[in-house]
């Protein structure tokens, strides 16, 4: 009797433990980013209306919603996801998803990480083609896509953006990192900047070693640079760590992973016969990969230190 | 301080590690470890199997298959080709993919569905499902399965291949999201798909070469290559399928635009459960018919 008791007492509580995280991760919070932008989006445009409530997801339950795909969203402080679909009569559905992240910075770097189509005008930043839309303004990055191309979609989601992105409030500024890094004042240009907390996202865009050798994490900010030359491409990063000591850690880190030959200096050639160096500034530490020779990769450093003592950093 | 154990950039620079290998901490495992010296994959193709507005031509699908299937087997008929790989008492189960934007085509389905019927085998002991393989009868006592899919870029996986296809035969899929779905080879161990897949066929009639994020399907990436990519062996399969999207993201952006995730599962699937070959360099792949833009 004692054994069938505990059974079903186990059982109660497992039933009760999950009903809770069901209605905890799952359910749709008033308190969601849906409210703080008055919803005043959520009307029909141009035949496509709203379908049921919004759907909101944590940090958490994101995985419910988006598999391993949340890994990006997580990486870049992810606070809130609302997402909501819209439909028309024998047309295709559209979907909204709005993110809200932790900061600014946040929502410029998921946006920025992989950005390629045209300019949209609308909010801080946007692109739009094959029938998405994305941008980001304050804290929020939004994405709507239409399930199949056609004229008439595509308006009704630039439309549905432009709407959402005035019910938001607040602006906010991309990373100040960002600006760090030389652009044209060499002889080389910037091609490519992207703005990353995580060495998994880092190898996505160059990869430099299995292990989060550099300690990127959430709380510091990178920017990887592809810079075209002449004969192939250099890749600068830098990296902000919260303190000096963490940033001494990381470079040993990297040197003693990286370039356990090196020894004592701070550049070496590597098998592909280009030259990688490191250094270190306060809380900065900057590495080039790839350079031509060992002077070039010294240079770029030291332009990026130039900027970073005019910074007062 | 000590120095992580990890692959670098330099690994990978140095020829000791290949770029799939390097995300998986596998490069250690020395060449000869794959499961089989020389493995074969048939690239067909037919300008005029796909239409203007994109319909299938089902007799032209039904002899590219047969025909793709025949040089595999090496024989001289295709009913001798089909009859090498099944027999009547077969109960085969049809693994495809429903995915909409972008499934198995239907037509596809029929002319394998068709041809097993060809050879004596009941309509009765021949199913086609995807998500509800676990819960299928015929399934559950198939002795062989035929796996269909249409080959594309895919956000967790890197490549939606046949070794991918294989994740709706467990219960819980998203526990092997993990790395770029790395571990997805050993699904294949599992005894409900475990040596029973006869066939492997990579549908190559309009792939999808890129794509961004979860949901996200985007046609300006499809392509009409108009062809079936076909083998015995899944990982050689998918790694010419997985070629063939590289080649063409070269082709369209000018150089090979990073996916969302590298396809690392393909190599483990080779170097880890020996499920077959993934290096290029070992896989004799036949290209049969159109030969424009072949691309591999």
């Amino acid at each position: 009797m004692g054994f069938i008791f505990r059974i079903l007492k186990a059982t109660t509580l497992c039933i009760t433990l999950l009903t809770c995280l069901a209605i905890s991760n799952i359910a749709f919070s008033k308190e969601g980013v849906l409210m703080k932008t008055k919803a005043s989006w959520l009307s029909e445009v141009k035949g496509w209306s709203p379908i049921g409530d919004p759907l909101l997801y944590n940090p958490k339950t994101i995985f419910q919603y988006m598999d391993g795909a949340a890994e990006l969203y997580l990486a870049f402080n992810i606070r809130e996801l609302t997402t909501i679909r819209f439909e028309k009569p024998d047309k295709p559905s559209i979907i909204v998803e709005m993110y809200e992240m932790a900061s600014s910075e946040d929502a410029y770097g998921v946006f920025a990480f992989e950005q390629q189509d045209p300019d949209a005008a609308i909010g801080q930043g946007s692109e739009f083609g094959g029938g998405l839309l994305r941008f980001w303004k304050g804290r929020t990055f939004v994405t709507i896509f239409g399930e199949e191309p056609g004229q008439d979609i595509e308006a009704a989601i630039l439309i549905l953006g432009r709407r959402i992105a005035d019910t938001i409030p607040e602006t906010g500024n991309p990373p100040r990192i960002l600006r760090y890094l030389p652009d044209t004042a060499l002889s080389f240009s910037k091609k490519d900047a992207w703005f990353l907390r995580s060495h998994i996202h880092l190898n996505q865009r160059f990869f430099i070693a299995r292990a989060n050798i550099l300690m990127l994490a959430p709380d510091v900010d990178a920017v990887l640079a592809r810079y075209e030359i002449e004969n192939g491409r250099v890749h600068s990063l830098l990296v902000c760590y919260p303190s000096s000591d963490k940033a001494k850690t990381a470079l040993a880190s990297f040197k003693n992973a990286y370039m356990p030959d090196a020894g004592t200096f701070s550049s070496v050639k590597t098998e592909n016969g280009k030259w990688t160096s490191i250094d270190r500034t306060n809380n900065f530490v900057i590495v080039v990969f790839d350079a031509p020779d060992e002077f070039f990769a010294q240079s770029l450093i030291r332009a990026t230190k130039d900027i970073l003592i005019k910074e007062g950093l | 301080m000590k120095a992580i154990k990890t692959v670098t950039r330099r690994d990978f620079l140095k020829g000791t590690a290949g770029l799939f290998l390097t995300s998986t901490g596998l490069s250690a495992i020395p060449p000869k470890a794959s499961a089989h010296a020389q493995t074969k994959v048939i690239v067909i193709r037919n300008a005029d199997v796909v239409g203007p507005n994109s319909e299938i031509k089902h007799s032209l699908l039904q002899n590219m298959i047969n025909e793709a299937v025949r040089i595999l087997t090496d024989k001289n008929e295709a009913q001798a080709a089909w009859q090498s790989l099944f027999s009547k008492t077969d109960i085969v189960g049809i693994k495809t993919n429903v995915w909409h934007y972008l499934p198995t085509p239907k037509e596809l389905e029929i002319a394998i569905q068709q041809k097993l019927v060809d050879l004596g085998i009941p309509a009765t002991n021949i199913a086609i499902d995807d998500r509800g393989v676990l819960d299928n009868p015929i399934f559950k006592k198939a002795s062989a399965l035929i796996n269909v899919r249409p080959v594309r870029t895919h956000h967790w996986s890197g490549v939606g291949s046949c070794l991918k296809n294989y994740i709706m035969f467990v219960r819980n899929p998203s526990a092997y999201h993990n790395e770029g779905c790395s571990d997805l080879g050993k699904i294949w161990t599992y005894p409900v798909v475990k040596g029973k897949t006869r066939l492997n066929i990579l549908c190559a009639l309009t792939p999808q070469f890129y794509g961004r994020g979860a949901h996200f399907f985007d046609r300006r990436y499809v392509w009409p290559y108009r062809g079936l990519i076909v083998g015995t062996d899944p990982v050689a399969v998918d790694t010419v399928g997985s070629e063939l999207l590289r080649k063409k993201r070269i082709a369209h952006f000018g150089d090979d635009r990073a996916l969302d995730v590298l396809p690392v599962h393909i190599s483990v699937a080779d170097k880890k459960y020996r499920l077959g070959v993934s290096d290029l360099s070992k896989i004799e792949i036949i290209k049969v018919g159109w030969r424009d833009e072949v691309l591999l």
